[in-house]
This record gives structure tokens, C-alpha cells and sequence, in this order.
């Protein structure tokens, strides 16, 4: 046993480090710590600049253009970003849906799709959840016809991340009917441009719209957008949540989101007071112990392990870490955190603010994350993955 | 960074496993309980596995093994609820005697590697709860030569674990200096049964013995002078910490398996316990305390060399995480048996007990919470 990391792992992560030093905008980097409001052009220009690297898909084999990093120097990759403020890329082409292309998809498809995720110039979202189907996601009703050499999709998606941006969707779709729900799901990408679909995006708690209803009226989707075989969608689904494992904690972010919390109590006057700062202190309690676990899996990961069973655990535990440091905040903030001035969370906003301009965001995040806990399969579902594996039943 | 035991470690864990399954059953535990607590015999058999030398440097005739042996050990002793005072023993006070460059303290190294007796740390005071500089147990450099030491000391000691089977103690004691002074403490070894020591024996919850120690000018030799016994002191307790983390986490594991079972067998309603959501959410809660839990117990033990600063704050990181951990495992274990969790005859609320013992040993969750919250930085995590 040993907690230090080995001299070339410590000579990776200097790397990286200097790379992101280098190259991550002051502007965008500002605004990841300040909780400022990101625009689609500070998401994708922070995506490109990783393509341009190589490393957007930080998690890909050599042999599809990935740097082929083991499981420590992606997490390092991802440390060394979170802690500078880069905005967290959005996954959903990279680490989502590209793995699922490389491992089902035929040659073609790769040639077709990968290069535009790697490079961050083609923006993805991920078309699962419906209105009557969320925790329950293999009751999907999405229908895909095949006709000809086409498909003809009809239906509807919901909490459709930032798919407004989207250039591409990959889908559950059900094209097997009178079969067990999971067996008549099919994985289909569909570009977001095909006459028929319809973007509507949701106003959420916090006054943004980071999610979207899409709409699909007789969307014609060419055959040669089907992953895989048809009605094998959901394993291809079950494949893409084995694969991220610790990314899901978040310990990172909230590693960094910590030491915020920590110069906003001191701000605020806060952090000699014994009643917050002991708050403060089993905040730093649970992120280390997550942090513990995280390298646990890590390490069982990197020796070829099969990895510890807990990756429902981390993702029950980083949310609810996330939704404590968020509060905490804002209850740092006090009376301050109740004013609700939009402008006042847009970068280089020149108003004058109600209290410190570090208050403004505060509470809108804190409502923001309360839905760590939902998504992702929600913490009552992990909860059942835990204990299936204990009781064994 | 890796998590793997060695291979040598693992045959530590798979030989004193089979000790635990076949020789300290419950059964044999609670005869050693009705005799009070404590069985020489147990000591000697854990002697014969060369644990009681384990941390014995080998120019003493032990081991000389490190900190993640010591944990392996702790959590298999966990498991089977030892009563026998190993981490006092072998870890606490084999540590300080390691430190102190007297001759005698050799000898009695030599005899701790044999089994032959015990020594163990005499510290708590009361009144003092759990500060360790608080120490009103008087040293007084002695002019009688025929007392046998340089020193006498006088004062009360509580708490020590399995006092009364021991052969020597190790207490720390004032040589001058306020009551709460760090650097006017000295540690001293004194000898059971010598003149003006004695013992008054009693049980813990946990069924462990226990017993204080009143000294009226009894004789001692320094271990360690004022200066350099408190840092002594301190990293030996850091020492005993990470070893309750651990043992903790023995506990807890096999109290999960317990309940688990329990949980497989019981019907109600026609259905097996294991079946109702609500307790299904209940055992994902406790397994996620016993993970966090073991994480934390492996990070006090990696973090035991460190520096004195970085040491301290990560032992109590562990012991804020282990006593909320222990104490939802603990306190649910025996809610998800229902009443045959709270009887005497079923081996769950022996768990629960000593769970409970542990968190109230060397600074509960509540005074390590202060030790965290007064040594935080403005970075965070693992590496801070």
C-alpha cells in the first residue's frame, strides 16, 4: 500500500498542468470559479482547444486517436482541469456516445462520427429519458420504424441536456414491440437538423435553460445510423454506464468547489465561527473520504482489478457532496443570496450589485444541483443497484 | 498510489482469520467475559502467531513490521471481537517503549515479543476528558535510591485498558509546568505490583477489561524527559487511532454480514426482510458508511509517517469519518434485527458495543471534529 502517486504519474500531472495553464482562457476560467454563466461558445472553444490537443477524448484508445491514458492519468487529466477552472466537458460526445460508436459501431460509422467528436466540432446529446419514462428507462415509447433503408422516428425526449446546442442525438429508440421492455430497444443516431424534430428548451428552478423537451414527427433517420443490431440498444446503453466509473464522484470539482466554499466563509466572516466552520470541517471530511475511495477504484482499475463494486456509491455520494457545498454557500451568503439579478451572473456585468458580487450566483447554483440527485439514474435507483449487491437478491 | 495488500499480508490476514474462526468463537468469548474480561491463554496463542512482537523492532525478538500490518491485524481482530488488549499492547506502548533509549525498556520489548506480559499506556486522567497534555499525575526525581527508580510518581490513572494483567505501565506524568502544559510531561514506566501501585479491575461496556491505577510515590524510570514525551505520546496515540479505525472496520464488516444474513432468513409478512425497500435503502445506507469508513481507515495508516501537523489531521479526518460510520452501522444493525438485536444472547449487540467503546476512545467524533476544523487549509482533499 502506498497513498503517493508514482514520480511519472507526479511528471504527467506536471504536464498536463503546464498544457492547461497555457491554453485555458483566463475569461472562461474566471467564470468556472466565480459560477458565472458559461455561453455555448466558452463550452465548445474550451472542446476544441482540448481537440486540438488530442485529449477531448482523454479517455480513448491509441489506436482511435485517444492519448490511451490509464485509469490514473485520467483522473489525474481530469484533476489537473477541474482545479483550474476549465469548464466540464460535455460528455455526451466524448465520453458518452464515442466509446459506444468504437466498441458496436462498424468501421464506416467510425470513420463517420468519431473525428467530429474528437475534435469538439460536433456537439452531441443524449436522447434517453421520456415523459413517462425517467428511473424506469426501458419503458421508453420513442417508436422507430424501419422502412426501406430508413428508419421513421416518432415520439419524445425530455431533460435533454443543452441540446439546444446540438448538432447530433443519439437515442433509445423501441423498434421491437410485444417483447420484454428492454429487448425491443434500438441505439440510433440522429442529426438534430432532420426536418421533423422540434427543440423546446425547459425553464428550470434557477431561471436557465439547460435542458430541453425534443420532439420527433416523422423524423426520417438513414439506416446506416443504427448501432449495432437492432433491439440490442439497451445492452450498448448498459455498456456506456459501465464505462465511467469514477469520473461520476466529481471529487474534483468539489475538491476546488471546496476551497471556495472555504474563501467565501472567510469573506463573509464566517470561517473563525465555531458553529460554520464545523460544517465546513465534515464537508472536508466527506470529500476526502470520497477522494480515498475514488483512488481506491483506481487503483483496482489501473492493476487490471476488477474494480471495486462502488460505482453507485460514488455517484450517491459525489451528489450529495455537490448539494452540500452549494448550500453551504449560499447559507454563507445569508440574506445576500437572495436577491435574484440575472445580469449579475453574466462575467464583466458592470451594475452594481445588491450585496458582494461572490453572492449572486450562490443560491442559483444551489438549485441548479439539486439535480445531481435525480439524474444519472436517480440516488433512490442507485440505492437499489447497493443493496441488490449486498443482500445478493 | 496503490491499495493492494502483499502477499505477505494477506497470509497475516488468512492465519489470523482461521485463529479468529476456529479458536475465538463466541462461545470461547463469553467464558473469557465471565472470568473478567481478559484470558492469558488467548494472549499467548496470539503470541504464538507473532503478533504480540509484530511492531517490536527484531533487534528486540520481534517483527519490526509496519503501520499496514498493524492494520490487517486490527481488522481481523475487529472481526472476531477480541477482547485481549493488542492494540494497548503491542501498537501504543510497544511504540513509546521503541522511542525510549533505556535499557529497560529493551528488556521489556524483549518480553512483549515473547508474550510473557503485558505493558500498556496509563494516560487517562479525570476530569481531563480528551486532552492529552492534561496531566496532574505528579514525577519527582527521588532521593531514595532504594526505591529502585530515579523518579516517583504520584497520582490517578483511569481507563487502562486490561490493567490488572498488566506487568508494567508506561505514564505519562508532570515534572513541572501548568496542568495543561505539553512540555513539562515526562512518560515513565512503572511496575505492577511494586510498592504504592495498584490496580482496581472493572469491565467496559464492551466486556473488555479495564482497570484504574492509583500511584502514591511509586517508582518509575524515565522513558522519555520533558521535550521530547509529548510528541511521543502523541504519535503513539495517532498510532492507537488508526488502529481503532481499523479494528472498526473489522467490526463493521462483519456485522454487515450478520445483519445481511439475518435479513435473508427472517420472514415477516410472508416475505424475507431482505425483500422491503425500505430496509434495502437502510443496508445501502450502512454500506456506504462501511466504505467511506474503510477509505478512511486506510488513510490514517498511510498517513501515520507524515509529519507531525499532516499525521494529526488526517488521524482525525479518519475518526470524525469512522465515528459516523460506526455509529449508523452500529445503531442500524441493530434496528434492521428488531428485537433480537438488542438481547444479550445474539452476537449483534456485541458489535454494537464495542463500536460504540471505540468511538469514545481517544477522542470521540465531536473532539476530532474540533481537531479538523482547527487544522483545516485553504486546500482540500487527499493531497492538502
Amino acid at each position: 500500500m502506498d497513498l503517493n502517486f508514482t514520480e511519472a504519474e507526479r511528471e504527467f500531472r506536471l504536464q498536463i498542468r503546464h498544457w492547461v495553464a497555457e491554453n485555458l482562457p483566463r475569461e472562461i476560467s474566471r467564470k468556472v470559479h466565480e459560477s458565472l454563466h458559461l455561453t455555448r461558445d466558452d463550452m465548445q472553444r474550451w472542446a476544441r482547444l482540448l481537440g486540438s490537443k488530442g485529449w477531448l477524448g482523454w479517455g480513448w484508445p491509441k489506436e482511435f486517436g485517444g492519448p490511451g491514458w490509464n485509469a490514473v492519468e485520467r483522473h489525474l487529466f481530469e484533476e489537473e482541469c477541474a482545479l483550474a477552472g476549465a469548464p466540464r466537458v460535455i460528455p455526451f460526445g466524448p465520453v458518452m456516445v464515442a466509446p459506444v460508436i468504437m466498441a458496436f459501431g462498424t468501421p464506416e460509422q467510425h470513420k463517420r462520427f468519431l473525428p467530429g467528436i474528437a475534435s469538439g466540432d460536433v456537439w452531441w446529446s443524449q436522447g434517453y429519458s421520456e415523459p413517462g419514462a425517467g428511473s424506469d428507462l426501458a419503458s421508453l415509447k420513442t417508436r422507430a420504424e424501419r422502412r426501406g433503408d430508413y428508419y421513421i422516428v416518432n415520439g419524445q425526449k425530455t431533460w435533454t441536456t443543452l441540446a439546444q446546442y446540438g448538432d447530433w442525438i443519439f437515442c433509445l429508440v423501441r423498434t421491437g414491440i410485444d417483447v420484454k421492455a428492454q429487448a425491443g430497444i434500438s441505439f440510433l443516431l440522429i442529426d438534430l437538423k432532420s426536418p421533423g424534430i422540434t427543440v423546446r428548451p425547459i425553464v428550470m428552478l434557477d431561471g436557465e435553460t439547460e435542458v430541453n423537451e425534443v420532439f420527433f414527427d416523422n423524423v426520417e433517420v438513414p439506416a446506416d445510423q443504427l448501432i449495432g443490431e437492432e433491439n440490442k440498444g439497451w445492452t450498448y446503453a448498459k455498456y456506456l454506464l459501465a464505462h465511467e466509473r469514477t469520473n461520476i464522484a466529481d471529487v474534483n470539482r468539489a475538491k476546488r468547489e471546496l476551497e471556495r466554499l472555504k474563501r467565501i466563509a472567510r469573506a463573509e466572516g464566517l470561517y473563525e465561527e465555531p458553529r460554520f466552520r464545523d460544517q465546513i470541517a465534515l464537508l472536508e471530511v466527506d470529500v476526502v473520504a470520497l477522494e480515498m475511495m475514488v483512488l481506491r477504484v483506481l487503483s483496482a482499475e489501473r492493476a487490471g482489478k476488477k474494480a471495486l463494486d462502488v460505482a453507485a456509491l460514488l455517484k450517491i455520494r459525489g451528489s450529495e457532496i455537490q448539494q452540500r457545498y452549494s448550500e453551504l454557500m449560499m447559507l454563507a451568503a445569508g440574506p445576500y443570496a437572495l436577491p435574484f439579478v440575472r445580469e449579475a451572473m453574466e462575467a464583466g456585468w458592470q451594475g452594481e450589485h445588491v450585496g458582494a458580487a461572490h453572492c449572486a450566483p450562490l443560491a442559483a447554483t444551489y438549485f441548479n444541483l439539486r439535480k445531481t440527485t435525480i439524474y444519472g439514474g436517480s440516488n433512490e435507483v442507485q440505492r437499489n443497484i447497493v443493496a441488490q449487491t449486498v443482500l445478493g437478491s | 498510489m496503490n491499495f493492494d495488500f502483499s502477499d505477505e499480508q494477506e497470509q497475516l490476514r488468512d492465519a489470523l482469520r482461521r485463529w479468529v474462526d476456529k479458536s475465538y468463537t463466541f462461545e470461547r468469548r463469553r467464558a473469557i467475559v465471565k472470568g473478567g474480561g481478559f484470558d492469558t491463554t488467548a494472549w499467548e496463542e496470539l503470541a504464538g502467531l507473532g503478533l504480540t512482537g509484530l511492531m517490536v523492532p527484531t533487534a528486540h525478538g520481534g517483527l519490526g513490521f509496519g503501520p499496514v500490518d498493524a492494520m490487517v491485524v486490527m481488522e481481523e481482530l475487529g472481526r472476531g471481537l477480541v477482547l485481549e488488549p493488542f492494540a494497548a499492547v503491542a501498537l501504543v506502548a510497544t511504540q513509546l517503549l521503541a522511542e525510549a533509549r533505556t535499557p529497560v525498556a529493551a528488556t521489556w520489548l524483549q518480553r512483549l515479543a515473547e508474550g510473557s506480559t503485558r505493558v500498556v499506556l496509563a494516560q487517562q486522567e479525570r476530569g481531563t476528558r480528551y486532552e492529552l497534555a492534561h496531566v496532574r499525575t505528579r514525577a519527582e526525581s527521588s532521593s531514595d535510591s532504594s526505591s529502585g527508580g530515579q523518579w516517583v510518581l504520584s497520582g490517578h490513572k483511569s481507563l487502562v485498558p486490561a490493567g490488572a494483567h498488566a506487568g508494567a505501565f508506561v505514564v505519562p506524568a508532570r515534572v513541572r509546568g501548568e496542568p495543561d502544559d505539553p512540555d513539562g510531561i515526562g512518560l515513565f514506566l512503572v511496575e505492577a505490583g511494586s510498592p504504592g501501585v495498584a490496580t482496581r479491575p472493572y469491565a467496559l461496556q464492551d466486556s473488555s477489561a479495564a482497570a484504574d491505577l492509583s500511584l502514591a510515590r511509586a517508582a518509575a524510570i524515565e522513558l522519555l524527559p520533558p521535550g521530547e514525551a509529548f510528541s511521543a505520546l502523541e504519535t503513539a496515540v495517532d498510532t492507537g487511532l488508526a488502529a481503532l479505525c481499523a479494528e472498526a472496520v473489522g467490526v463493521m464488516d462483519q456485522l454487515m454480514a450478520v445483519t445481511v444474513e439475518y435479513m435473508n432468513t427472517r420472514k415477516q409478512f410472508g416475505a424475507t426482510l431482505a425483500s422491503f425497500q425500505a430496509l434495502r435503502h437502510r443496508v445501502a445506507d450502512m454500506k456506504m458508511q462501511l466504505e467511506l469508513g474503510r477509505s478512511m481507515s486506510y488513510y490514517a495508516t498511510l498517513r501515520l509517517g507524515d509529519a507531525p501537523a499532516q499525521r494529526r489531521r488526517a488521524v482525525s479526518q479518519a475518526k470524525v469519518q469512522l465515528g459516523q460510520s460506526m455509529r449508523f452501522v452500529g445503531q442500524q444493525a441493530i434496528q434492521l434485527h428488531g428485537g433480537i438485536g438488542v438481547t444479550d444472547e445474539y452476537i449483534a449487540s456485541h458489535y454494537f458495543k464495542r463500536l460504540t467503546c471505540i468511538e469514545l476512545s481517544f477522542g470521540d467524533t465531536l473532539h476530532h471534529l474540533g481537531e479538523v476544523a482547527g487544522r483545516m487549509q485553504d486546500t482540500a482533499g487527499v493531497f492538502a
